[in-house]
Order: C-alpha cells, then sequence, then structure tokens
C-alpha cells in the first residue's frame, strides 16, 4: 500500500532521476578507478622486467671485469686495465639504475646495499689482483688463491642478482594477486548496478505511461465536456464568458458570438467590442457594472438590451462569479442567456392578464347589474302588485283580479331566476377561499336554511358523521342545500320524503364510478331519498344549467340547483353523479378529495 | 322617553323606494317623523348643520348619485357627534361584498329592501323599535343581515 502511495506520488518521478544519475556517476568513478590500476598493473609488470634486465646487465658486466682481470693476470697487458675502467663504469650505471627502481621496496633497497657491497668486495679482489701482477709475485698458490677468491665474489654477486630478481618476481605476483582481487569485483558492482538502473528506468517509463494514458483519458473527457458544455449553450441559449483579472485577457465561448450574431470566434473579444453591441440606453448602466464587477467576488445577475450585428434588438441577462486558478490568477467567469422570447413570452401573458381582468371587472358588473339594476325594478313590480291586491283589489274585476295573481307569480319566478343566476355566478368567481371545513356544520347549516321546507313535508333526514376537509365552507353549504331541496321538492305527494346521507373514504382506482387509475383518495358522500326518482338515462342531462325534467307547474324551478352542485363540486375537485330509479327515488353521490 | 315620537330619516334616490318607505310609516301604528333626503350629499348637508336634529334610525341607501352610501357611513363614521345614531342600510342588493363592507365600516344592520310591502311594513316596525344598545353589543356578521 505504502509503495502504491509512493508510486503515486508527483515525487517518485523526481527521486528515480536523482537516484540515476548518483548511480552514473558512481559508475563513471569505478570505471575511472579501474582503468588506472589496469595502467598501474602494466606499469609494474614493466617495472619488475626493467630491474631484472638491469640486473642481468649488471651480472654480465661483473663477468666481463672478472675476464678481464684473468686476461691481465695472463697477460699482464696494461690495455686490460683500462677496459676493466670502462666496465666498471658499466656496473656503476647499471647499479644506480637499479637503486632508482628498487626505491620503494625497503627489502629490496637493501639487497641492493648489500649488492652494492659485493661489488665493492669484488673491485678489491681486482685491484688485489693488479697489486700482485706490479709486484711480479709469480707465486701459483697466490694466484689460485686470488682466483678462487674472485670466483667466489663472482658467485656471491650471481646469488645476489638472482635473489633480488626472485624478490622483485615474487613482489610482482602479489600485486597481480592484489590487482586481479580488485578487477574481477568491479565488473559484477558494474553490472548489478546498470541492473538497477534498469529497474528504476523501467519503473519510471511505466509511471509515466500510467500518467500519459491517464492524461489522454482526462484530455478526451475534457473534450467531452467541453462539447456538451457548448451543445448546452446552443440549446439554452445562452453564452459564457471569461475575464483574467490579472492580465484583462476576455475569452468568449462559442455561443457567446452566436448570441450577438457572429460565427464563434469571430473576433479578438475586448470589454470595447461587447460595449458596442449594448443598446445605447443601457450603455451607461452596463458601463457601470463592467466597471464595478472587476473589484466584485460576484456579479449580480442583471439585464441589458442589445443589438446584434444583423440590427435585431434582444434582451440579455448576466450574472458571474470570481475564481481563483491554480496558478493564482484570479478570472471572473460569466454567463449571458438570451432572454428576449422569455420576455416576450412574460409581455405576452400580462397583456392576456390584463384582457383577462377587465373581462372580470366586465363580468363584476354584470354581477352588479343582476344583482341591483335587475332586481330594483323587479321589485318595485312587485311591491306595487302588493298595494294594488291590498288596497285596490275591491274596484278590480275577477279577470283583473286573476290577471293580477298571474303577473305577480310571473313576477316572483323571475326573482326566483335572477337569484339562482346570482348563485351560480356567484360559484365561479376565483376569489373564494378554501378553510378546514366540519361538512357536519355544513349540513346543519343547510337544514337551519330549510327548516320550514322540511316541517312542511314532514321529512326525515339522517346522516353519519361526515369528516372535515379543505374546503369553501358557503359553497358546500350551498351544496347541501341544493341536493336536500331538490329531494324535498321531487318528493312523494303520499308518502314523507326520507333522505339518507351517508359517507365513506375510498380510494380512486378501486371505486367503478371513478374508473381511474390512481390511489389518491376521496370522501365518498351519498344523499339517496325515497322521492320520484328519474329515468337514468337523464343521469348526465340534470347537471345542465336550465335543464328540467317537469313541467314548471307540476315542479317550480329553474334548472339551476344541480347546474349549481355540479359547480361546486367542480370547484373542489371532485365529482358528483346521479342515479335515479323512476317511482322509488333518486342517488347522487360525491366525491370531494381528501386533504 | 323623552321625545313622544321616533326620528327617522331616509337617504334614497329612488322616489317609488321613499314612497313605499313613507306609506309604510303612515300605515303603522308607531309615533315616528320621517325625514327623506335624495342623495348622500343633502344627506350630509343637513347632518352637518350646527343646529341638525339627528334622528333615531338613519337608513341609508347604498346606489345614489353624487355621493353614495357607503360614502356617506365613512364620513358620519368619522364623526364622533354621529356616534349616537343607529345605522341602518337599505339597499336592493344583498350581495355579499356590500354587506361585509358595510359592516366592517360600523352600519348597524343591514336590510335588503323587500319585494312585498306587508313585509316592508314588518321590517321597518322590527327595525325602528329595535333594542339598538341590545343589539349593538352583541352584533355579529350573522345577525348583521336582518333575515326575514
Amino acid at each position: 500500500m505504502d509503495f502504491i502511495k509512493i508510486y503515486r506520488s508527483p515525487l517518485f518521478l523526481k527521486v528515480i532521476f536523482v537516484i540515476s544519475i548518483a548511480i552514473i556517476f558512481f559508475i563513471a568513478g569505478i570505471t575511472l578507478k579501474h582503468i588506472h590500476s589496469l595502467s598501474n598493473a602494466s606499469n609494474w609488470v614493466n617495472h619488475t622486467y626493467r630491474t631484472a634486465i638491469e640486473l642481468e646487465h649488471l651480472y654480465a658486466d661483473i663477468k666481463d671485469i672478472e675476464v678481464a682481470k684473468r686476461d691481465y693476470l695472463l697477460t699482464k697487458d696494461q690495455t686490460i686495465r683500462f677496459a676493466i675502467n670502462i666496465y666498471k663504469k658499466d656496473v656503476q650505471k647499471s647499479l644506480e639504475k637499479v637503486k632508482a627502481l628498487t626505491q620503494e621496496n625497503k627489502e629490496q633497497r637493501k639487497n641492493t646495499i648489500i649488492l652494492e657491497e659485493l661489488i665493492q668486495i669484488k673491485y678489491q679482489n681486482v685491484d688485489k689482483a693488479f697489486a700482485l701482477v706490479e709486484s711480479r709475485i709469480n707465486d701459483n698458490y697466490v694466484v689460485a688463491d686470488e682466483l678462487l677468491s674472485g670466483k667466489k665474489a663472482i658467485f656471491d654477486i650471481k646469488m645476489q642478482v638472482e635473489k633480488m630478481v626472485k624478490l622483485e618476481e615474487k613482489l610482482l605476483d602479489i600485486r597481480k594477486a592484489n590487482y586481479e582481487d580488485n578487477q574481477n569485483l568491479t565488473p559484477i558492482i558494474i553490472y548489478l548496478l546498470l541492473l538497477f538502473i534498469l529497474g528504476l528506468l523501467s519503473l519510471a517509463y511505466f509511471k509515466m505511461n500510467a500518467d500519459l494514458i491517464n492524461i489522454k483519458k482526462n484530455n478526451d473527457e475534457l473534450i467531452l465536456a467541453n462539447e456538451s458544455s457548448n451543445l448546452a449553450e446552443i440549446v439554452g441559449n445562452y453564452g459564457t464568458w471569461f475575464l483574467n483579472l490579472e492580465t484583462n485577457e476576455y475569452t468568449l465561448s462559442d455561443n457567446e458570438y452566436r448570441l450577438l450574431g457572429y460565427a464563434p470566434q469571430a473576433f479578438t473579444p475586448s470589454l470595447e467590442d461587447f460595449a458596442k453591441h449594448v443598446h445605447p440606453d443601457d450603455y451607461s448602466y452596463v458601463k457601470e457594472i463592467a466597471d464595478s464587477m472587476i473589484h466584485q467576488e460576484i456579479l449580480a445577475p442583471f439585464s441589458y438590451r442589445v443589438i446584434k450585428k444583423d440590427g435585431t434588438l434582444r434582451h440579455f441577462k448576466a450574472m458571474g462569479r470570481v475564481v481563483e486558478n491554480k496558478s493564482n490568477e484570479r478570472i471572473l467567469i460569466g454567463t449571458t442567456s438570451d432572454i428576449t422570447d422569455a420576455i416576450t413570452a412574460s409581455e405576452e401573458l400580462e397583456v392576456r392578464n390584463r384582457i383577462l381582468e377587465a373581462n372580470n371587472k366586465e363580468l363584476q358588473a354584470f354581477n352588479y347589474v343582476a344583482s341591483h339594476d335587475l332586481q330594483e325594478p323587479l321589485r318595485k313590480i312587485e311591491t306595487f302588485i302588493s298595494r294594488l291586491i291590498d288596497k285596490e283589489s275591491e274596484s278590480i274585476t275577477e279577470t283583473g283580479q286573476q290577471y293580477l295573481s298571474r303577473i305577480k307569480a310571473s313576477a316572483g319566478r323571475m326573482r326566483i331566476l335572477i337569484d339562482d343566476l346570482l348563485q351560480f355566478s356567484r360559484t365561479t368567481r376565483a376569489e373564494n377561499i378554501f378553510e378546514e371545513t366540519n361538512l357536519n356544520e355544513q349540513l346543519e347549516n343547510s337544514k337551519a336554511e330549510l327548516t320550514q321546507f322540511i316541517e312542511d313535508t314532514k321529512a326525515t333526514i339522517v346522516h353519519e358523521d361526515l369528516p372535515s376537509l379543505n374546503a369553501i365552507p358557503f359553497q358546500i353549504q350551498q351544496l347541501f342545500t341544493n341536493l336536500i331541496h331538490n329531494s324535498l321538492k321531487y318528493s312523494k305527494e303520499n308518502s314523507s320524503p326520507l333522505i339518507q346521507i351517508k359517507v365513506d373514504k375510498i380510494i380512486a382506482e378501486k371505486e367503478s364510478l371513478l374508473n381511474f387509475q390512481t390511489k389518491d383518495s376521496y370522501y365518498k358522500i351519498v344523499f339517496e331519498d325515497n322521492g320520484i326518482g328519474f329515468e337514468q338515462e337523464y343521469a348526465q342531462k340534470i347537471f345542465d344549467l336550465f335543464s328540467r325534467l317537469h313541467g314548471k307547474t307540476e315542479y317550480a324551478g329553474t334548472g339551476i340547483g344541480l347546474a349549481i352542485c355540479k359547480k361546486i363540486v367542480e370547484n373542489h375537485k371532485g365529482f358528483i353523479f346521479a342515479e335515479g330509479r323512476p317511482g322509488s327515488g333518486a342517488t347522487f353521490t360525491i366525491f370531494l378529495p381528501v386533504g | 322617553m323623552q321625545k313622544e315620537y321616533i326620528h327617522i330619516i331616509l337617504a334614497d334616490d329612488d322616489e317609488d323606494d321613499r314612497l313605499f318607505f313613507t306609506d309604510a310609516f303612515s300605515e303603522l301604528k308607531i309615533s315616528t317623523k320621517v325625514q327623506t333626503f335624495n342623495d348622500g350629499v343633502e344627506l350630509m348637508e343637513y347632518l352637518n348643520q350646527e343646529d341638525a336634529v339627528l334622528p333615531q334610525v338613519l337608513f341609508l341607501d347604498l346606489n345614489m348619485p353624487r355621493k353614495n352610501g357607503l360614502e356617506a357611513l365613512h364620513e358620519i363614521k368619522a364623526n364622533p357627534k354621529f356616534d349616537s345614531m343607529a345605522i341602518a342600510i337599505y339597499s336592493t342588493s344583498s350581495s355579499e361584498e356590500h354587506i361585509e363592507e358595510t359592516f366592517v365600516c360600523g352600519a348597524n344592520i343591514y336590510i335588503k329592501k323587500p319585494s312585498d310591502f306587508n313585509t316592508l311594513k314588518k321590517v321597518l316596525s322590527d327595525v325602528v323599535t329595535l333594542n339598538w344598545q341590545y343589539h349593538t353589543s352583541g352584533l355579529n356578521k350573522d345577525n348583521f343581515l336582518l333575515r326575514m
């Protein structure tokens, strides 16, 4: 896990780089040292051979001196002494060289001193031979002795030389062994280090490769995101712009250009370029905002008008926010959306609203006319008729009185019609307020309203406990009143009316009358009577305005009552159904939504 | 009672209604003095006179030219001088708005003009003999509209 963490860290590549450089320097160092010791070794070999050669030279010269000495002893030729002196010089030269060559080794230095002493002994032997010749002693013993001592001296020198050569060879062997020890290790170390570097580099390669794949993937995603944002801008009719607050440079999205009527990136953006499209009346306002936006963290939404390249007027809305990027630059990101359509739509809506309001006012005026102006003359006609009947009935003929009562009945009918129409128009008014309404209370109010009628018909009304729901109280009362009134009006002559009111809470999809597929719950309130009923084929028609199933003389009515009921139920987003059983009664079923 | 008659004023622009009104009172067996005005301007001119005799009950039609009943009602209620006066709204309309508005403005009772003369007589006799103090103390929106 730790390794993965390190592997992921951006330091990883740097560390590998530093380690690799260090190892390469190290390898270079040991290689240099290796080459250096190689040349040292060949020097040593050279040195050993040169020493051996010089010692051989020296020994040969000493031998020459010995041969010359013997020649002198035999021939007594004075020129030989001269030759011996030259040989001595050669010996001296060789000795000097050997001395120089054996400088480093202590033992070899000692050997050289011994060798020098031996040479001196040899020289003394030679000098003795000279003295012998000059003294003309021709004693064979003496000569033999001298020859023997000469031979011994030579032998000693030979031994010493051999000893020195051997020592030199031994030294060479030691150095060789040393050198080989070193040289054998170096290639292995270099090899291992190279392998290690290779490993590190492979790791770095994989890491870089992985990073590269990642970058490529991110890049692909970025391209996709860019493209989708471009598309979104076109669909959403908006554009994006960036203002780098450090460099004061603007960048506009493709659609920002399109909004102004240009091809994408058609010009190098600047505030001036943009400002020349702003509507002259809005220019100072926009400029003020543009000047202040540089100091603000948030550019609050504001609207202005622009004139596009083709001269059409559009409404824009802009807003923005300052963000800081990774390079610590503050950048104002803004969006501009073309809200012309929304503004046009809202203007149209306003116009329609005004028309609607005017219509509503006209309707209210009509209401007033109906409630006041139409009623006033009617009321006067009725009052005058009642005055006529009360005060002048004696002076009017029977036919005249009949006419009067007909006029009275017609006027009364007109009054009911006006009242019912008014009621109907009231149920369609928009300003009715919904509130928590106890249906039991509204039912009691209805019963109180109809007390006289209920008493007159000896009706019985039984009801279950009704719920409370969000409703318009006076409309619910109106609904109940109309339904009860309807039942009482169409009751059978020979039996007293019975109205049963039942309530149930149901789910829409389980109710056959509703035929819905939803799970909404409703209160199902059923008004059932034992009146004259009606043919089922009229079940829909009875809710129509001014629709009547009976003649005016049989049952007084305007045909508005049930239409009002339907309207009220619809106002409460409910449903009403009627079911008739001719001769045995009618059932009205109301569904009102719960809550 | 200090006075032997009940002083009543009616402000109504309709001549027929004024006629019904005075006729009704003349047929009633109550001793009354009925004064009528043709509109709100005439009414207020009279009431604002320093020596005006204020009625016990003022019947106020709503729909009148020049100054309507509601404007007159506002003026009357703004002046404490008229506090002792009972105000009965006497109108053809029985619209919720009118009832609500006049109730809020401080009228004492709302009468919808009946369409039958005998009913009118009964209503007027009920109203002028009403114990105003008792009615006003228990006044609410439900008993504000006089039901027949």
